[in-house]
């Protein structure tokens, strides 16, 4: 699948790319540490992966699902797209986890959290 | 075999479950920053990498690139806080997947605006007047999807924003005073501008100006001589400056060429 983005040159671009979260604690510290919301995180079933939890942050909900390699979470993402349904929202591989996020109660109408979510680890 | 085929699609479709393009249900897929469609809030989506939501993207300001639609137009029309970078008239962009590979789309907006990103370096942009001018020689491409994209100037003419000011002439070589890519009903409302000879048709730089709509900031001021050099052969008396205060882009070289609208 091609995934295409423009070179752009936004404010970080010249840093290097953080690391990738290695653990959902990990993932969980870091929007703590950047300033969010962020409910406890609970097991759930999901056709997304077998180890997932799902919690909210700043009212977005988020799953978060753990696989044994980054390919295999970059091959969740579709299956995160579906977890997320009719609604503003998104599904990125960091690394072996899988980050998806679904603006369901309309919390975040410019992205700019989803975003923050994404991006803070 | 057909009947199968069909409660298979059916079940799908029922189910929510993608037909072979990474999306469910009623989601449509961006890549990028793009604005929100008026009945949706309006303003701007700034999620960085591929997302979704429930509204359709136009066939003028975004491309499609696999299953994503990339939004190609000025994104401070919509009030975009973010970075910018100014251009004069139309030019290629440089998109690039998620492997690295380099893709062409082209931008069709006549005039000055802005995208948040730098042009490649190389040759074929020159930055004047804080502004990028493409003078590399535009591909058979980009002459022949300009029928199918010029349209979103239409987009654009209505809508009142800051738009940048272009207060230089334009560098010789210059995309828009090329004859394929002449701006359409160039209009500078301004008492004595003399275009010259009939027939001469002339793209003048940063011509696409029409004051009523442009906004705050923007004047157009038409000097007196000397000309203008339009780069077709032809000059034309009067000089058109499109000049006044304005939100310029960033000063200075642009930074090291980064992936941006990160995926």
């Amino acid at each position: 699948m091609r995934r295409v983005a423009l070179i752009a040159l936004l404010v970080a671009c010249g840093k290097a790319s953080p690391p990738a979260p290695t653990s959902r604690d990990e993932l969980i510290a870091a929007w703590k540490q950047a300033g969010l919301t962020v409910s406890s995180f609970a097991a759930t079933q999901s056709p997304t992966g077998k180890d997932c939890q799902v919690g909210t942050v700043n009212k977005l909900d988020v799953l978060v699902c753990s696989y044994a390699s980054p390919d295999d979470a970059k091959a969740a993402q579709s299956g995160g797209l579906q977890w997320v349904g009719d609604t503003t929202g998104a599904a990125q591989a960091h690394g072996a986890l899988l980050i998806a996020v679904a603006d369901r109660h309309k919390a975040d109408p410019s992205g700019k959290t989803i975003n923050q979510i994404l991006k803070a680890h | 075999m057909r009947v199968i085929t069909f409660l298979i699609a059916i079940a799908c479709v029922v189910g929510g479950v993608a037909l072979g393009d990474d999306h469910y249900g009623r989601q449509v897929r961006f890549a990028g920053p793009h604005p929100i469609p008026k009945s949706d809030g309006g303003g701007m989506c700034y999620i960085e990498g591929p997302h979704v939501h429930i509204y359709a993207a136009n066939d003028l300001e975004y491309r499609v690139e696999g299953p994503d639609h990339v939004f190609v137009g000025d994104p401070v029309a919509y009030g975009f806080d973010g970075p910018k970078y100014a251009y004069n008239g139309p030019h290629p962009m440089v998109v690039e997947d998620e492997d690295g590979e380099p893709h062409t789309e082209y931008c069709f907006i006549d005039g000055p605006h802005y995208h948040p990103f730098a042009p490649p370096d190389g040759p074929d942009f020159k930055l004047v007047g804080n502004a990028y001018f493409f003078v590399g020689n535009p591909p058979q491409a980009f002459i022949d999807a300009r029928p199918k994209f010029v349209g979103i100037n239409t987009v654009y003419q209505p809508i009142h924003y800051a738009r940048p000011v272009v207060a230089v002439e334009a560098p010789a070589g210059w995309i828009g005073a090329r004859a394929e890519f002449e701006a359409p009903g160039v209009a500078v409302e301004a008492p004595g501008v003399a275009v010259g000879a009939p027939g001469v048709v002339v793209a003048a730089p940063g011509a696409v100006v029409v004051p009523p709509r442009i906004g705050i900031g923007i004047d157009v001021h038409v000097p007196p001589p000397p000309t203008i050099s339009v780069g077709i052969g032809v000059n034309v008396g009067g000089g058109i400056l499109v000049g006044g205060p304005g939100r310029g882009p960033h000063p200075g070289p642009p930074p090291p060429r980064p992936r941006g609208w990160h995926r």
